[in-house]
């Protein structure tokens, strides 16, 4: 090609797209949006993954959200450090947080200890738990009412996740999780491997129970679902937050207004954990 | 030792003379034999299983309106959408991508060829797109994520409201893939240039022509194929890359574009692409829908295959 | 462009243009140094690429630190994942030099005519697989088959203190990654067996060699500069392959123990690049940031060692007037 004619086609080209980059602003939205970004808890995801398109049908072209996941933990640094405008916690304040965040709570949600849908195990007392996960008992052989035999294979969280700590103070009186344990970075991944092993044992939201791809063990006798954990009897709850680093303000304060005092939301809420 | 030739051959070089039996030989090379076919049998074995299981798993989980629809996200696999946006990514991505790499592969190239003086910048500058080459693409991945959060380069991607640039956007994973596909392009203008005979070079100065006159009238028309090699190999790469799109896109499953005109609000925005659907939707991610992982798979390997098919066309047969 | 550029003019242009390529790679080293310098000046150096203690359990630590993170967060000893790099990719390019060498001799001589055109574009499309397509075929047939059918429970028990064998293993990610790797080295060699002098193999041959002795005594040999290149040029892909390993290899830094006997190959692993890709979502905290850039530094140091060693390997080839 000539350079004559290749200038021509470039003078072509570039007059095309600035014609075409002038005229869209016209079809674009008249102000650009501000931004919401959440970052955090794995557990609380599904249910706002359901509440974000909700709220953006109920408030169309005010906002727009970007979501992410992560680990509560990682959710509590971010919104420390201004990367993001909303952290999600999935654990209650803890004094060694960073200073000036402001939790509010929008939800409870169980948490159960789950086994592959072959294991016909019902449930575990605190001993047996405390054993399972400490590693004092390896095998399933041992573990009266376990249908299926062999070394258990032991599936835990991260320190990503606010879970461990909880999982470890609340149903395992304090006892630790033994190193063995396979560690992974989010509960739909415990819930992925916990169906794919017939001898796996884990932990992660009730939510993953419910969808019948794992089997959720009773504690002590009482069984991980939501009526339990409304009248008591089940202690393995945790409460999600939603934190800003100091009071909530402007979209940030809307958002979390709607999740926490809005019908639909309530709503939404109640069909995969406890609104507040 | 084979038994002594009998007639001489009167077949060309390479037939086989009839004394040179398999059976003729030691043991140890019989073995050797069987090994060897083993090993040949087996690549082929192993690739057409790969191709094959991805087909069958491919036209068991890919509909039309997987393709077409966009990702949402769900609780069973039905409700999880299609692949659309994937696709979509890896388009731009390519794009952008080929865009950056191929004026520069194709500069370098005539830079050095056709100048290449100092002789040792020159050198320099081969041993650089070498190491280039070389270099672990997590690696590049890390450097395109602490380039685009500098400051200076916050209109890139996404800054939030505390200041801290997000530095992951399709201009980074574009600008990263680029370095990808930089080599590719750059050997194949190079051997393209190389190939040119010297004599057209000098026809074009003894006429008077400057070199770089003589670049754009002369070698350049003559480029033409090794630059579309070039950019189709590179092609090939960047739409099977994954690592640097994991860590410089943002993975969010739906393309989100930024505020400002389109083109540049979708460049400055997140979205994914068909390689890291294929990672999140896979039981190493964070979804669990190893359906739509199949399907994403099947679409990327045929995207790749055709592209492979396309340089067979172009350079013909006599590569390995 | 008003006035056509001058010579000069243009020698300077392009060539301020091609040496973007090298200011890149300055670039490149000093971004990822400045970076990884944090981890690098807590831990005395190179002492994080020593054992001590669990790189899980630091890198864990790791993420709940602030902003000004304290000096012992950056603490950290990766010795299990150099080791996992070290192991995956040396089995990998062992087993797959083997494999490809055998390969090679049958395409070159021993595959009948319509075999090896069948051969040539498998191995073209093998090469052009993506990672991430190995890794979904490696996590979703491979890891279940060997967890369920080959994992016997005892060798599971015999572990069981100590940790846990699910199928995600040393196995399927060397296999995965040898199968990755055979393909380039296949075509170099491939190559280089062409390149042989007909006069060589001819001689042989008229000498009385039979095949295999004219291709294993002769071309081989003399091809062996392109066999170590090769060797190279795999080496290179295999510690820098991150997501195929990330999804069938069992993501925990665990140091194999090859006294175990046969139960080590099914014991996880993780590597370097692998563990990037893993913890890349935490990469905000900024002692996991440090640390992975740390890993980033050896990982591009060790590339940098291999691209020489592949220049000096690959002299002796453009000697012989091979393509390289």
């Amino acid at each position: 090609m000539t350079f004559h004619r290749l200038r021509a086609l470039a003078a072509a080209t570039l007059s095309v797209g600035l014609t075409v980059l002038a005229a869209a602003p016209a079809s674009a939205p008249a102000k650009s949006l501000p931004v919401l970004t959440l970052s955090g808890a794995t557990g609380s995801a599904p249910l706002l993954q359901l509440l974000i398109p909700a709220y953006l049908k109920a408030h169309p072209h005010q906002v727009r959200i970007k979501f992410a996941q992560g680990g509560g933990e990682v959710g509590i640094q971010d919104v420390a450090a201004g990367r993001v405008s909303i952290g999600d916690a999935s654990r209650d304040p803890k004094a060694s947080d960073p200073p000036g965040l402001k939790f509010y709570a929008w939800a409870k949600d169980a948490f159960c200890f789950d086994v592959n849908p072959q294991n016909k195990l019902s449930g575990l007392t605190t001993a047996q738990a405390r054993a399972i996960w400490g590693g004092q008992v390896r095998s399933w052989d041992q573990v009266p009412g376990a249908t299926v035999s062999g070394t258990i294979d032991l599936i835990a969280r991260t320190s990503a996740s606010s879970l461990p700590p909880l999982v470890s103070s609340i149903l395992l009186n304090g006892g630790k999780v033994s190193p063995v344990a396979n560690l992974l970075a989010s509960d739909s991944l415990v819930e992925n491997a916990v169906a794919r092993d017939p001898r796996a044992i884990g932990y992660n939201s009730g939510y993953y129970a419910s969808q019948r791809n794992v089997h959720a063990l009773a504690y002590n006798g009482v069984a991980c679902n939501l009526q339990n954990v409304k009248s008591g009897q089940y202690p393995g709850f945790r409460t999600y937050y939603e934190v800003t680093k100091g009071p909530a303000t402007g979209q940030a304060a809307k958002f979390i207004n709607w999740i926490r005092s809005s019908k639909p939301a309530k709503k939404i809420i109640s069909t995969i954990a406890i609104p507040l | 030792m084979a038994a002594t030739a009998t007639a001489p051959s009167r077949a060309p070089a390479r037939a086989r003379p009839r004394a040179d039996s398999v059976r003729n030989w030691r043991l140890r090379q019989r073995v050797a034999f069987a090994a060897v076919w083993a090993a040949g049998l087996a690549l082929c074995a192993i690739a057409v299983a790969i191709v094959g299981f991805m087909a069958v798993k491919g036209a068991q989980y890919l509909d039309v309106q997987t393709v077409f629809s966009h990702p949402r996200p769900g609780v069973r696999q039905i409700d999880t959408g299609g692949i659309l946006d994937p696709i979509e990514g890896t388009l731009v991505l390519t794009a952008l991508a080929l865009a950056l790499a191929v004026p520069l592969g194709v500069v370098t190239a005539l830079w050095v060829v056709e100048y290449g003086r100092p002789r040792a910048l020159a050198r320099l500058v081969e041993s650089g797109i070498e190491i280039v080459a070389g270099t672990p693409d997590i690696v590049i991945a890390l450097f395109g994520l602490a380039l685009f959060q500098l400051p200076i380069l916050g209109a890139l991607s996404f800054t939030s409201s505390g200041g801290g640039v997000f530095g992951r956007s399709f201009f980074a994973a574009g600008t990263m893939l680029s370095l990808i596909a930089l080599p590719i392009v750059y050997t194949s203008v190079r051997e393209g240039l190389t190939a040119i005979p010297a004599q057209m070079r000098e026809a074009s100065w003894a006429l008077g022509k400057t070199r770089i006159c003589t670049i754009r009238a002369v070698l350049m028309p003559r480029l033409r194929r090794p630059i579309v090699t070039g950019s189709v190999l590179g092609m090939g790469r960047i739409i099977g890359d994954t690592a640097i799109v994991i860590i410089l896109l943002g993975s969010t499953p739906q393309i989100s574009p930024e505020n400002g005109p389109p083109v540049l609000g979708l460049l400055r925005g997140t979205g994914s692409t068909l390689t890291t659907f294929v990672y999140d939707a896979s039981p190493a991610g964070e979804g669990n829908a190893p359906q739509k992982a199949y399907a994403a798979a099947f679409v990327l390997l045929a995207l790749v295959l055709i592209v492979n098919l396309a340089v067979d066309r172009l350079v013909g047969h006599e590569r390995v | 462009m008003r006035a056509p550029w001058t010579d000069r003019q243009a020698h300077r242009r392009l060539g301020a243009v091609a040496c973007l390529v090298l200011v890149l790679i300055v670039a490149m080293v000093a971004f990822v140094a400045v970076r990884a310098w944090p981890t690098l000046a807590h831990n005395g150096g190179v002492a994080w690429l020593g054992p001590g203690g669990s790189t899980d359990h630091q890198l864990g630590g790791m993420i709940s630190t602030g902003r000004h993170a304290p000096a012992a967060a950056y603490h950290l000893r990766a010795w299990p994942l150099v080791y996992g790099t070290l192991l995956c990719a040396g089995l990998a390019v062992a087993i797959g030099l083997a494999f490809a060498l055998l390969c090679a001799i049958f395409i070159v001589e021993f595959a009948p005519r319509r075999l090896r055109a069948m051969t040539i574009p498998l191995v073209r499309l093998l090469a052009a697989v993506p990672s991430v397509v190995f890794g979904l075929i490696g996590v979703l047939v491979l890891v279940p088959f060997v967890g369920n059918h080959i994992v016997s429970a005892h060798q599971k028990s015999s572990v069981q203190y100590v940790v846990e064998l699910t199928g995600s293993s040393v196995l399927v990610a060397v296999l995965v990654l040898t199968v990755m790797v055979t393909p380039i080295m296949i075509a170099m060699i491939v190559d280089a067996l062409r390149a042989v002098p007909a006069s060589w193999t001819e001689g042989a041959a008229a000498l009385g060699a039979n095949r295999w002795e004219v291709i294993w005594g002769v071309s081989v040999r003399a091809a062996r500069p392109a066999i170590v290149a090769a060797a190279v040029l795999a080496c290179a892909r295999a510690l820098g392959e991150a997501v195929m390993i990330a999804m069938v290899a069992g993501g925990r830094a665990w140091a194999p123990n090859l006294l175990d006997g046969a139960t080590a190959i099914f014991e996880p692993v993780n590597t370097l690049a692998a563990s990037i890709v893993g913890q890349s979502e935490a990469i905000t905290a900024p002692a996991v940031r440090s640390t992975l850039y740390a890993f980033a530094l050896l990982l591009l140091f060790s590339s940098l060692v291999l691209s020489v060693g592949g220049y000096l390997a690959k002299l002796p080839m453009r000697r012989q007037g091979i393509r390289v």
